[in-house]
């Protein structure tokens, strides 16, 4: 699924973003997609570029009395901030005669500030080592969640390579319904008549039982001639054995390793080649 | 005005952050019309306006600590700052008074989405006046009123969807308009 991002700058939504008007649904959405596409980044920026020229150029200036008003009102904000920049040179200037007292001090200072020091370092330490843990445990999700992606696009893989071959115009599809006594069983050939490879479709057939295997038969003039085993592991469309000629195909449950000769009293399903 | 130095963007934001009342001071020179601007587009009284420009300020030397350059521009997230503010002042219970006693006097507000002639010739809102009423009309609600588009569908009693598109339509047609502005 591939997003039309020009589609999606033209929308509008760039200009809602930028001027506060998208919802929060919108604005999530912008966010996400901006980390992926520049054309976003590069819309946005634009926009934001002629409506502050378009601003500027039609900036009215306020009356002068506000500005001074303004500074009144921060003043005490900036004075504090111009007390705290100059403290440490209002210490280094005091006189050499009290240097001994203030050195007990400053001595006593830099104690207190490597005990709180190595206080912080304790607890930045905690953090780091939650912060680590978490990261793991994250990345561990993130593998685990990578491996079951994996998993899925395996399968999805075999389904398009299955459908590839079902819709092959040599391929012969031979339904195999169930025999009497087990209508609900279903099993389908796919038989190439070119390259004479056969696929089998397990469609609905019982679980096989642990000493047990299903055996592919292809009826040839009358009589049946092996055309492979079905392996446990098989979902969906499996190759088997090739088989060059065939009126009928049959599948009958055997030891496991297969049989040379099928036990017709375990039949399961059984279909005609049509034509 | 006396002659200033010039600041880049990342300048400006890091000497605020850093709290520096000289970048402050020069922040304000040189955006403070551009934001009267918008707050004059949206709170026609300039006794109130000037409040609010103040208020804004304010806001600005709090919040800069908040401000993300990787999300926008410094003036696009003043600009949101500034209709905010302006908004707010215009929904307050003191505006509103105010606001009726002036309609009592003279009348200068024919109807919600239009505004007094004055205010459509100045800033962002002279460009929204030259988009075609029905655009005009939303962009006015929406932008400068604060109207959510919720509201607006109710109010005009047109369907959420069509005030979503004709919105978006109009916000198409102003970038245009400003691009060759």
């Amino acid at each position: 699924m591939k997003l039309d991002i020009q589609a999606y700058i033209e929308s509008g939504v760039i200009e809602s973003y930028i001027l506060g008007l998208a919802t929060e649904q919108e604005v999530a959405e912008l966010e996400q997609l901006r980390k992926q596409y520049p054309e976003i980044n590069q819309a946005l920026a634009a926009f934001e570029a002629s409506l502050e020229a378009q601003a500027m150029a039609n900036a009215k200036q306020p009356p002068a009395h506000i500005k001074q008003r303004l500074f009144k009102t921060l003043h005490e904000e900036f004075d504090d901030v111009a007390i705290t920049a100059t403290q440490p040179q209002a210490a280094t200037t005091s006189g050499k005669v009290v240097s001994l007292f203030w050195n007990k001090y400053a001595a006593a200072a830099a104690v207190l500030l490597i005990v709180a020091s190595a206080g912080l370092n304790i607890y930045f330490f905690n953090k780091v080592e939650k912060l680590q843990s978490q990261y793991l445990a994250l990345v561990n999700e993130r593998n685990s969640l990578e491996a079951g992606l994996n998993i899925y696009k395996t399968k999805a893989l075999d389904i398009y390579n299955s459908m590839q071959l079902m819709s092959d115009p040599n391929m012969l599809k031979v339904s195999m319904p169930g025999i009497k006594g087990k209508e609900n069983n279903l099993a389908t050939v796919f038989w190439d008549k070119q390259s004479k490879e056969v696929y089998l479709l397990p469609n609905r057939l019982p679980q096989a039982p642990e000493n047990k295997q299903y055996q592919l038969w292809a009826l040839v003039n009358g009589k049946p001639v092996d055309a492979g085993l079905l392996s446990a592991d098989c979902n969906g469309l499996c190759k088997l054995k090739n088989v060059p000629d065939a009126q009928a195909f049959a599948i009958t449950l055997e030891n496991k390793g297969g049989s040379p000769a099928p036990h017709l009293d375990q039949l399961y399903v059984f279909g005609k080649i049509s034509g | 005005m006396q002659e200033e130095k010039k600041y880049s963007e990342p300048e400006l934001v890091m000497l605020l952050k850093q709290r520096q009342e000289a970048a402050f001071s020069y922040l304000y020179d040189n955006y403070s019309g551009a934001l009267y601007s918008i707050i004059q587009n949206i709170v026609t009284d300039s006794e109130l306006a000037n409040d609010v420009l103040q208020e804004v300020f304010v806001k600005i030397w709090k919040q800069i600590a908040l401000y993300d350059a990787v999300k926008g521009r410094l003036f696009t997230w003043m600009l949101n700052i500034a209709r905010n503010a302006s908004i707010d002042m215009i929904r307050s219970k003191g505006f509103q008074n105010s606001q009726q006693n002036r309609e009592l006097q003279e009348s200068v507000y024919e109807q919600a989405g239009t505004t007094s002639i004055a205010v459509e010739q100045i800033g962002l809102r002279k460009v929204v006046h030259q988009l075609k009423p029905e655009q005009k009309q939303l962009v006015e609600l929406a932008y400068f009123e604060g109207y959510t588009q919720d509201e607006i569908s109710k109010m005009l009693d047109i369907p959420l969807g069509t005030v979503k598109t004709r919105l978006r339509t109009a916000l198409i047609q102003l970038r245009q308009m400003l691009k060759h502005h």
